[in-house]
């Protein structure tokens, strides 16, 4: 009889793990996968800032989103826009302010460190002029998302479609640094695409297909 | 992978979309022009991109990702995009055909070329060499800095040292020769003219190893100006060709095959009527041996290369008759060709006269003199032949060659400038000319590699890809053609205005002028001149804009009142070539449409184009029709040793080839092999244990024939009367990539009743006639089923025609599929081993016996069946079928069972047998950036250019617009000079393609399987002749 | 049973064997060092095994390029190999599972050995799925497991797919029939052993096997069901093998009548492994009295039988090509007989049909020797069999463009021999470590006092009797 018990549990135990094991291979992450990546940058650039508190559209500087297949990184040019004139952050300029007013003298140009290394990158000397013997060296950023070289994703369809930044690539105006919030696996992309074609994105019925080719060529 | 070259992105040229951008943006990218230092930078730059791009395809093999930069500009260009590509106009320079291009950049990087459907010549079409030629741009063999001496040098050294001799010459009235091929751009031959405007003795000669002086001296003679007429293919009726290949290599094919196409096209209704006077254009070809224009000939004529001139001396001797003019036939003995067939081929001329054209390829004045003789009395010129304007693809000159060849030797020139000419490999030049050349004092070659040319000059001047610098172009007089750059050269060359510029004392002022201001003020001078209504700037942008435009010839372009009627006092009879001797044969020297004179030997890609005639890559032989072959007792591959008795030393090996349709007693040997920038091609392939070599025992690829070149009566014969055949008791390893060449079966295999296998089906023009206006008399057979649809198409469905009739098999679809899908070069071992990865191939089949000899190509591809054999094998789903009517194959899912391949009934699936090469880094910036990579033991196949579909699908979807017929090119379809093939979507009833699914014509291969492909076939037309039965095996 | 108490039969067992000199026979191998025989035999395996590792890390490395197929030819030696080896393993299943559900007691001597044989086999064929994958590290792809890719499935449709399954049973199947039916042996080799290492190894192996009644009953129902379990493998596996080549629309491949072609096939080569091996063991470890010259006969007729099978399946193809008015069915077995592989087929049906037909005679049947020689050739003529129908069916396709020819290359053919230095490996191995001959069965069908008149003995399991100590716990 205690046999009997005993075979009984241990075919259960059996059947349990191996519902288990099923369960972890199904959630495996796929080779490569890089979910929670959050390189540094060589700027440390503030999403959180500029994309959250100062409320700027992903667009201004990613404008390649909509007509490229890369929604692009801003060209030095794109930042100086503002930061021909922001140097530093406001705390920063009044503490200056502050401290020559107590010293009574007139206030000394404050330059964040940070934006001080998008200058010499330029190539730009003192108050932001091209100065003899200064080479613009490119920033070269660290790509957070990547995705396989045989995946074509395109950011034209996506944000034409009307898809919102945040879908893939998470809550980036919270971020002090891109993190990739999403794992961007195949099964990810797929569901998203059968459920965009049910319910369609922002109330417009869309043709996201499924078919191989959208993403493999 | 596209991101990584972001930063690199250099010059911005006029963009087709947008003509009034001014690089600006460049500019401010790199404030000064990047000293030669920087520029090294420049190139490492280039590899670094390269390297992360290597480092992607990498990943796709082991998938784990690398950490990967993105280096965004510093000032972005308004204009430009990263990832979205841009069409710039310019010019093909890879011959002198000048054909339109559009540059389709990406990136900063030009990745593939396609003809520019705007061209007045070339009408879309770009030829294979056309197509590769981008290869070229991205060659890391290329020169980077001037040598002196063969060693690296500055080019203020070079000036200097060169200013200085040029100024002693000058003063001691010393001789200045310039050799170039022939050149049509007006700047470059201006530039030259004044540059040698300074000397006393000076000369400027042009020459081609594929010569057509023989053409122009005619002229000369009967018009009195020596030029080259235009030939109007499209207003042609009855077109006869005599050793002329104008489909595959004479002088402007894609401008011809164009031309051709639209005379010969049964569906337009004019060509497709029955009655003589307006049914499509009669082709008759006589030649030695077999050209891709003979197999498209509705009569073919195997005659020695010597017998033109009789043939054409009967025909002119009935037409005299007829036209009551004449001629003086003589008691020359009469050619092979059979009397009555020339007396009704005299017929069908004369009912043509106005519309008939008659070409020669032969290098004969004489020959050529009654060639026109017999235009003149057919009323061609004027109509089929244009002298105002006339063509300046060929300006050669062989009798100045010569002289300029013996004042060399006599050590006459003080001064020697040559310009895209590689004389040492191309010319017959004893073993002793390089050092004479050496004894030139001032020897100056311009040239993009070290050839053996440059490498006997003292000074080599690197000269930029035609990718890389501006000029100009003027194909046909009063068709002038703009050269853009499309990025920033690669090392440090100069281009020839530049340095012309340079040494003819006009840039005393210090800084050189730019090539850009040379070509502009050229135009400007030439617009002022011609007082062309408008105002310059306008007239450049457009220029610049469309690539090219049409002007008023230049009064020097084409001296139309200097040309005269007819000079028939020129003509004499010719009588044909004494009979070859007993036991010796007859040598026809010609040019393979890949490989041309050698000029792209270089080039991997035209290496392994395999021969449209032959199918064999990586190699050229000795062509012999089979009783030749039987009477030496030698097979395919077996070496023979050719000498000459009239040329001393001339003694070359070369493996046999058995080719139908060659004439009994010519040898054929193709020019442009055994060239030094071959010697690269050592040791290319997967390395492995039983690997072979791909060049030959001599290291280089083929063996050079020039040596049997000789230039006699003033022009370069291409063919000898007697040749010695002597065979050795070697072997030699040919790469054929088709070994059954019928589609008969082999006899004592061949089931009763199914001795031919119809994957090629044929009709004839009256049948075709008939269908044509019996409407409902369309075969379409329909297979019911029993079950229901698998697939829906309720969107698109993706298909695609081919016009069999149109293909000519020129083989440029081949290499524009390789550019645009990132197709490895495999080696000769892999294609002789039957592994070339090429997605689209051209088969090649012929029917009838070698006298009256029938060939069809047949572009073969992935068919998309709608019941695919390869989809329901693939163990994990890697080979699928789309909404859109596509079978996919999905690279990074593929495991290499090969099941799909071996079940595929066109065996068009292409196996990754090895990790093939991408460790040229700077190579692997012609990639294109939009189609993946493929890793070793993956299948690939054609998509249907499926990124071409995903790009236009997206674009109108986000500009809103419905997708418009035509707006989806594939790249076989783009390049195709006879627009035989068609891709389009069957479910929309208005598209070009389903009217072409409704023409009688149309079949498709292995219908009875049932497999429902997606890609049809429109019939070959044959002239009356009925499709004869069991046709014998040649294979 | 009653019959083998008959004087009309030659007794199975020759040599009035008791059975503890049963034991002592088959078990004295194992305690005795290895003969040269062996050694020789070991070392020569082991070195064509290894030349084959070798091979197979170097394809692997460099690619499959390094074999000589090409864009027309996409499967030769691999697939080939595998199917042969799959076929060798069938006999196994034949003699042990049917039969012994048809109650054969001659395959008592064989069945253990042939069961080895058939676990060797699959395992060499089982790899050749794997090597010729262009990418072999994704083979667990062929594996339908959920997974994160949407999920992404393998396709059902495809009979590589079923190919796996198939296998994986069979081996399974195999592998537990055969270590089940061992279980009193390994209790037997238990028991004779000292103390020490061995004795506890083949304690845990023998599973506590007491030799109880109950143990008994047990064993026997399993042994049983297992057998039945067995019997449809022997049928299944090899018609699924054949759907590889039969759901195709390759002309000659596409046929209906593979199935039973490749099963008769199969086991005909099976059979012929099984005499190879048997007549090599019998010689080698001198088992005459065990595997005796009539074992050698039954089983020579049952060759002979399926070879006759083989042949009608040759013939109905031919006729079937000619018969269906199919131009490219036609043209493929015209050119599979006259083309360039000619030379190919008519070996295969030499030595499939021809030589075979030799059986007929007692004298060939009776003599070692020739047996032996004509059931290796039957293991060659099968080997080509499988070539035949692969290569030159591919070679010789529908677009003429197409055709090319195939030649292996000094790669495929070291991997071929690396499979057999592999299957002989584990099989000498095999005979070292357990008994080649099922004890406990062979003590079943002992004609125990046959002359006396005493009735024989009843069941075709032996009781446990106290009179022999064997199998039972002292």
């Amino acid at each position: 009889m205690n046999s009997r018990i005993l075979t009984m549990t241990l075919v259960t135990g059996v059947f349990i793990v191996a519902l288990m094991t099923l369960d972890a291979v199904a959630t495996w992450p796929l080779p490569g996968s890089q979910q929670g990546y959050e390189p540094v940058q060589p700027i440390a650039y503030s999403h959180r800032l500029h994309a959250g508190e100062l409320q700027l559209d992903c667009l201004y500087c990613h404008s390649g989103a909509e007509t490229s297949r890369h929604a692009g990184i801003p060209s030095a040019s794109v930042c100086m826009n503002c930061h021909k004139f922001v140097t530093a952050s406001l705390g920063a300029v009044r503490a200056e302010d502050e401290l020559a007013q107590q010293e009574n003298r007139r206030p000394r140009e404050v330059v964040s460190p940070e934006l001080a290394k998008l200058y010499s990158a330029l190539g730009l000397g003192d108050n932001r002029e091209p100065g003899p013997g200064l080479k613009p060296k490119p920033v070269s950023w660290i790509k957070v998302h990547n995705l396989p070289d045989y995946a074509y994703f395109d950011h034209r369809a996506h944000v034409g479609a009307g898809v919102n930044c945040q879908t893939c690539h998470g809550p980036v105006e919270t971020m002090e640094r891109v993190r990739q919030a999403e794992d961007l696996s195949m099964g990810w992309c797929v569901n998203c695409h059968r459920a965009a074609n049910q319910s369609g994105i922002a109330g417009r019925a869309v043709d996201a297909s499924i078919d191989c080719s959208t993403c493999h060529y | 992978m596209a991101e990584n070259s972001k930063n690199h992105w250099r010059s911005l040229p006029r963009e087709r979309d947008n003509p009034a951008v001014v690089d600006a943006g460049a500019r401010d990218e790199f404030p000064e022009p990047p000293p030669a230092g920087a520029v090294q930078l420049d190139r490492r730059g280039f590899l670094q991109a390269a390297g992360f791009a290597l480092a992607g395809v990498a990943a796709t093999g082991c998938q784990r990702a690398p950490v990967e930069k993105a280096i965004p500009y510093l000032v972005k260009p308004v204009e430009v995009t990263p990832g979205r590509a841009y069409h710039y106009a310019s010019t093909c320079g890879a011959c002198p055909a000048g054909c339109g291009l559009l540059v389709k950049n990406r990136d900063g990087r030009p990745i593939k070329l396609e003809g520019d459907p705007e061209h007045p010549l070339s009408r879309g079409g770009l030829c294979a060499a056309g197509q590769a030629s981008i290869l070229g741009l991205y060659d890391s063999r290329r020169l980077g800095a001037p040598l002196i001496a063969g060693r690296e040098a500055s080019w203020e050294e070079v000036d200097a040292d060169v200013t200085a001799s040029l100024d002693r010459i000058e003063a001691e009235g010393g001789a200045v020769r310039f050799l170039t091929a022939s050149i049509h751009s007006p700047t470059e031959l201006a530039s030259i003219e004044s540059f040698l405007g300074r000397f006393g003795d000076a000369r400027h000669i042009m020459y081609e190893p594929l010569s057509s002086s023989a053409i122009l001296d005619a002229h000369q003679r009967t018009h009195g100006v020596r030029i080259l007429p235009r030939y109007r293919f499209d207003r042609a009726k009855v077109i006869l060709g005599f050793d002329a290949d104008f489909l595959g290599t004479w002088i402007s094919p894609v401008e011809y095959t164009a031309a051709y196409r639209s005379v010969r096209n049964v569906d337009t209704e004019s060509n497709g009527a029955e009655s003589n006077d307006t049914r499509r254009a009669y082709h008759v070809q006589f030649e030695s041996r077999l050209s891709i224009t003979g197999g498209k000939a509705d009569r073919r004529f195997r005659i020695a290369p010597g017998e033109a001139g009789a043939a054409l001396t009967e025909l002119a001797s009935r037409l005299a008759e007829k036209a009551r003019t004449s001629f003086e036939k003589g008691s020359a003995p009469g050619s092979s060709v059979p009397s009555d067939q020339l007396v009704s081929l005299a017929e069908r001329l004369w009912s043509a006269k106005g519309q008939a054209l008659v070409v020669c390829g032969a290098q004969d004045v004489r020959v050529q003199i009654l060639c026109n003789f017999i235009n003149h009395l057919l009323d061609s010129y004027g109509s089929t032949i244009e002298l105002s304007p006339a063509s300046n693809q060929r300006g050669d000159d062989d009798q100045a060659l010569a002289e300029l060849l013996e004042e060399i030797r006599d050590g006459k020139v003080d001064a020697l400038f040559l310009a895209g000419v590689n004389p040492l490999l191309d010319l017959p030049l004893g073993t002793d000319f390089p050092e004479q050349l050496g004894r030139v004092p001032l020897a100056v070659s311009f040239a993009q590699r070290n050839d053996e040319t440059s490498e006997a000059c003292r000074f080599t001047c690197p000269v930029p890809h035609y990718l890389e610098s501006w000029g100009d172009c003027e194909p046909v007089a009063g068709v002038v053609t703009l050269q853009q750059p499309c990025i920033q050269p690669f090392g440090n060359p100069r281009p020839l205005l530049e340095s012309l510029a340079a040494w003819s004392g006009e840039s005393q002022s210090g800084e050189s002028k730019s090539s850009y201001d040379i070509v502009r003020a050229t135009w400007q001078q030439r617009f002022s001149g011609a007082g062309e209504a408008g105002d310059f700037d306008a007239f450049w942008k457009r220029a610049i804009h469309d690539g090219s435009i049409t002007v008023t010839a230049a009064p020097t372009a084409s001296p139309s009142e200097a040309i005269i009627g007819f000079k028939s006092d020129a003509v004499r009879a010719v009588s044909a070539a004494r009979p070859i001797p007993e036991g010796r044969y007859a040598l026809s020297l010609y040019a393979k449409p890949a490989m041309l004179d050698g000029t792209h030997a270089y080039n991997a890609w035209l290496q392994e184009l395999p021969d449209p005639i032959t199918k064999i890559a990586w190699d050229n032989y000795v062509c012999l029709s089979s009783a030749a072959a039987s009477d030496l007792d030698v097979h395919q591959g077996d070496v023979v040793s050719i000498s000459s008795p009239e040329i001393k030393d001339a003694v070359i090996e070369l493996p046999v080839v058995l080719q139908p349709g060659q004439h009994d007693r010519t040898a054929a040997i193709a020019l442009g092999y055994g060239a030094k920038a071959s010697e690269r091609f050592a040791g290319l392939g997967p390395k492995w244990l039983e690997k072979r070599d791909t060049v030959g025992p001599n290291g280089r690829v083929g063996v050079s024939a020039a040596r049997f070149l000789q230039v006699a009566g003033g022009t370069l014969q291409h063919s000898l009367t007697t040749v010695v055949i002597e065979r050795t008791a070697r072997k030699h390893l040919l790469a054929t990539t088709q070994t059954h060449h019928t589609i008969a079966l082999p006899e004592h295999l061949a089931p009763r009743g199914a001795e031919r296998r119809e994957v090629v089906e044929e009709t004839t023009l009256a049948e075709q006639w008939q269908r044509l206006h019996s409407p409902h008399a369309a075969h379409q057979e329909h297979h019911g089923s029993l079950w229901k649809q698998d697939h829906e198409y309720t969107g698109h469905r993706w298909g695609m025609a081919i016009d069999l009739d149109a293909c000519t098999g020129c083989s440029a679809c081949v290499i524009a599929c390789q550019v645009e899908n990132n197709i490895p070069v495999v080696g000769k071992d892999e294609v002789s081993r039957r592994r070339d990865m090429h997605w689209i191939r051209i088969d090649r089949y012929y029917s009838g016996d070698d006298d009256d000899l029938e060939v069809a190509h047949q572009p073969m591809l992935c068919q998309h069946c709608e019941n695919a054999p390869c989809e329901t094998v693939c163990p994990v789903l890697a080979t699928v079928h789309s909404e859109e009517g596509l079978n996919h194959q999905i690279y990074n899912r593929c495991v290499g069972t090969r099941y799909c391949a071996n079940n595929c009934p066109y065996k068009v699936r292409r196996f990754n047998w090895f990790d093939y090469a991408h460790d040229d880094r700077l190579e692997n910036l012609v990639l294109n950036p939009d189609v993946t990579v493929r890793s070793r033991g993956v299948m690939e196949k054609c998509s249907l250019c499926v990124q071409r579909i995903q790009e236009a699908k997206i674009e109108a979807k986000r500009s809103g617009v419905a997708l418009t017929d035509g707006s989806i090119r594939t790249a076989c379809e783009q390049s195709c000079p006879a627009s035989a093939i068609h891709f389009g979507d069957m479910n929309d009833p208005g598209s070009r393609l389903a009217g072409l699914l409704e023409n009688p014509r149309r079949y498709r291969v292995l219908e009875e399987l049932n497999v429902a492909p997606a890609v049809n076939y429109l019939k070959i037309v044959r002239d009356g002749k009925p499709d004869k039965q069991g046709a014998p095996d040649h294979g | 049973m009653a019959s083998a108490s008959s004087a009309l039969r030659p007794p199975l067992i020759a040599g009035e064997k008791t059975p503890a000199q049963v034991t002592k026979d088959i078990c004295s191998v194992l305690d005795s060092k290895p003969t040269a025989l062996w050694w020789s035999g070991f070392l020569v395996s082991l070195a064509f095994l290894l030349l084959g590792v070798v091979a197979v890390t170097y394809q692997v490395a460099v690619g499959i390029g390094t074999w000589g197929l090409n864009s027309t030819v996409g499967w030769a030696f691999d697939i080939t190999n595998f199917v042969f080896w799959v076929g060798i393993g069938h006999a196994g299943t034949l003699i042990s599972a049917v039969l012994f559900l048809l109650r054969q007691q001659w395959r008592t001597s064989v069945n253990r050995a042939a069961e080895a044989m058939t676990i060797f086999a699959v395992i060499c064929a089982g790899i050749f799925p794997v090597i010729h994958m262009g990418r072999p590290w994704l083979a667990h792809w062929m594996i339908p497991y959920p997974n994160m890719r949407g999920p992404l499935w393998v396709n059902f449709r495809s009979p590589l797919v079923w190919d796996f399954f198939a296998i994986l049973t069979y081996f399974t199947i195999s592998l537990t029939f055969w270590y089940v039916g061992m279980l009193p042996d390994l209790a037997t080799i238990r028991d004779r052993a000292e103390p020490g290492f061995r004795k506890k190894l083949f304690g845990v192996l023998a599973l506590g096997w007491d030799g109880s009644y109950r143990t008994w009953i047990r064993y026997e129902t399993l042994y049983k069901l297992l057998a039945g379990l067995g019997t449809p493998l022997v049928i299944s596996v090899h018609t699924i093998v054949s759907w590889d080549f039969a759901t195709s629309v390759i002309p000659g491949w596409h046929t209906t009548i593979f199935p039973p072609y490749f099963v008769a096939g199969a086991i005909f080569s099976g059979m012929s492994m099984v005499l190879t091996l048997m007549i090599v063991a019998r010689k080698t470890m001198g088992l005459e009295d065990y595997i005796t010259v009539g074992h050698l006969e039954k089983m020579a007729k049952l060759t002979l039988a399926v070879s006759l099978m083989v042949g009608l399946a040759y013939l109905t193809e031919v006729f079937t090509a000619l018969y269906s008015g199919n131009p490219y069915e036609q043209f493929a077995f015209a050119n599979r007989m006259f083309g360039p592989l000619g030379w190919a087929y008519w070996i295969m049906v030499t030595c499939n049909v021809g030589i075979s037909q030799l059986f007929w005679f007692r004298q060939v049947r009776t003599h070692w020797g020739a047996v032996f020689c004509i059931a290796i050739l039957a293991n060659v003529g099968m080997w080509f069999e499988r070539f035949v129908i692969i290569v030159s069916s591919l070679e010789r396709d529908f677009l003429p463009s197409s055709w090319a020819d195939y030649t292996p290359t000094s790669i495929e053919v070291a991997t071929l021999l690396g499979s057999f230095g592999l299957f002989f490996t584990c099989f000498l191995l095999f005979c070292r470590f357990v008994p080649v001959i099922a004890i406990s069965e062979v003590k079943g069908v002992l004609n125990v006092g046959r002359r006396r008149e005493a009735p024989p003995v009843i069941s075709a399991s032996p009781q446990p009797n106290p009179a022999e100590g064997e199998g039972v716990p002292a």
